[in-house]
């Protein structure tokens, strides 16, 4: 599907060195956003990416999520979540960034290991009672 | 017990530091001069302007303007390899620097639990997970497991000093995977 409902917008004034300006945020969730620069557009991703590995971290460590079951849940709500986002929500033009599969791995594997360590520390933090029941010293 | 959770927060803050301290090498040694910051630019340059060379090329495009794309090719080639060679002067620093300083962590932390897994990681991953720890308990995570973690999520965020996605998809298995190009203001 194509950006058709995409509006014209100013080009958006950017530092020198990529950095993002405040403005970006304003973009994020308006649906009829214009992206002309397909960087900013691809940081917006890799950083939804790792807010939600360390929101998901956390609580399938507080929960406790055990086992290969969390790992995969992780895997297909991080990458379902910006899918609805980038395909239904904005209705961007995939191939304009590479393809679903390009804005799908941006990021991924470094959210990967937020999430792993989110989800260590916060099962360490949040059973520490439990396993120093099972495991007195 | 509550041990565990100070030895989690100091591996973080540890893997912090030396990425950090890694950077602030390669700044010091790299980033800042003059030949980086040119070679840089030409490539930034050269990068996007191949890509939109090759966004509007057709298929029945002539033979001249696809040579003139590979010369181009070959040109963006030499200043990538040039850039790595630059680099390389830091990589070696920061290799010594830090195979000591994982030599010094890896005795203070030899056999200690700093986080426990809610999962069994897959055997291959054991070796990492559980070095150097006694007990048959593979949901104890090591020292180095962890380390590493944090330094594969943490050490693409830092600062915006990598080259753009452009150089680093044209430039193929020189620069490696593309970082972020900048970071949020």
């Amino acid at each position: 599907m194509s950006g058709g409902r995409r509006k014209e917008e100013p080009p958006q004034p950017q530092l020198a060195n990529g950095a993002l300006k405040v403005s970006v945020w304003s973009k994020v969730l308006r649906s009829d956003a214009a992206w002309e620069d397909k960087d900013e557009f691809l940081d917006v991703i890799y950083w939804f990416r790792q807010i939600i590995a360390v929101v998901l971290g956390v609580i399938w460590g507080v929960l406790p999520l055990r086992g290969f079951l969390g790992i995969a849940g992780f895997c297909l709500i991080n990458a379902g979540v910006l899918y609805l986002y980038f395909s239904n929500y904005l209705q961007i033009d995939e191939e304009e960034y590479g393809g679903t599969w390009e804005l799908t791995k941006e990021g991924f594997m470094t959210s990967f290991a937020l999430f792993m360590v989110c989800v260590a520390d916060s099962f360490t933090t949040g059973h520490l009672d439990h396993l120093l029941h099972c495991h007195p010293l | 017990m509550s041990t565990m959770f100070a030895d989690t927060l100091l591996i973080v803050f540890i893997s912090v530091c030396t990425a950090l301290l890694a950077e602030g090498i390669t700044w010091v040694l790299v980033y800042r001069t003059d030949k980086y910051k040119r070679l840089k630019a030409e490539v930034e340059k050269q990068s996007k302007k191949l890509e939109k060379k090759k966004e509007t090329i057709t298929e029945s495009a002539g033979r001249q303007q696809k040579k003139k794309i590979e010369r181009q090719e070959e040109k963006l080639k030499n200043n990538n390899r040039d850039l790595s060679m630059v680099r390389m002067k830091s990589m070696f620093a920061i290799g010594f620097c830090f195979t000591a300083l994982m030599g010094m962590f890896n005795s203070i932390f030899d056999g200690r639990v700093v986080a426990k897994l809610p999962f069994t990681p897959l055997s291959y991953i054991q070796g990492l997970s559980h070095r150097n720890l006694l007990g048959d308990d593979t949901t104890d995570c090591s020292f180095i497991f962890l380390y590493i973690l944090c330094t594969m999520s943490i050490r693409q965020k830092i600062l915006g000093l990598a080259p753009s996605r452009a150089a680093t998809k044209q430039a193929g298995g020189f620069l490696g995977p593309p970082p972020p190009s900048g970071k949020f203001s």
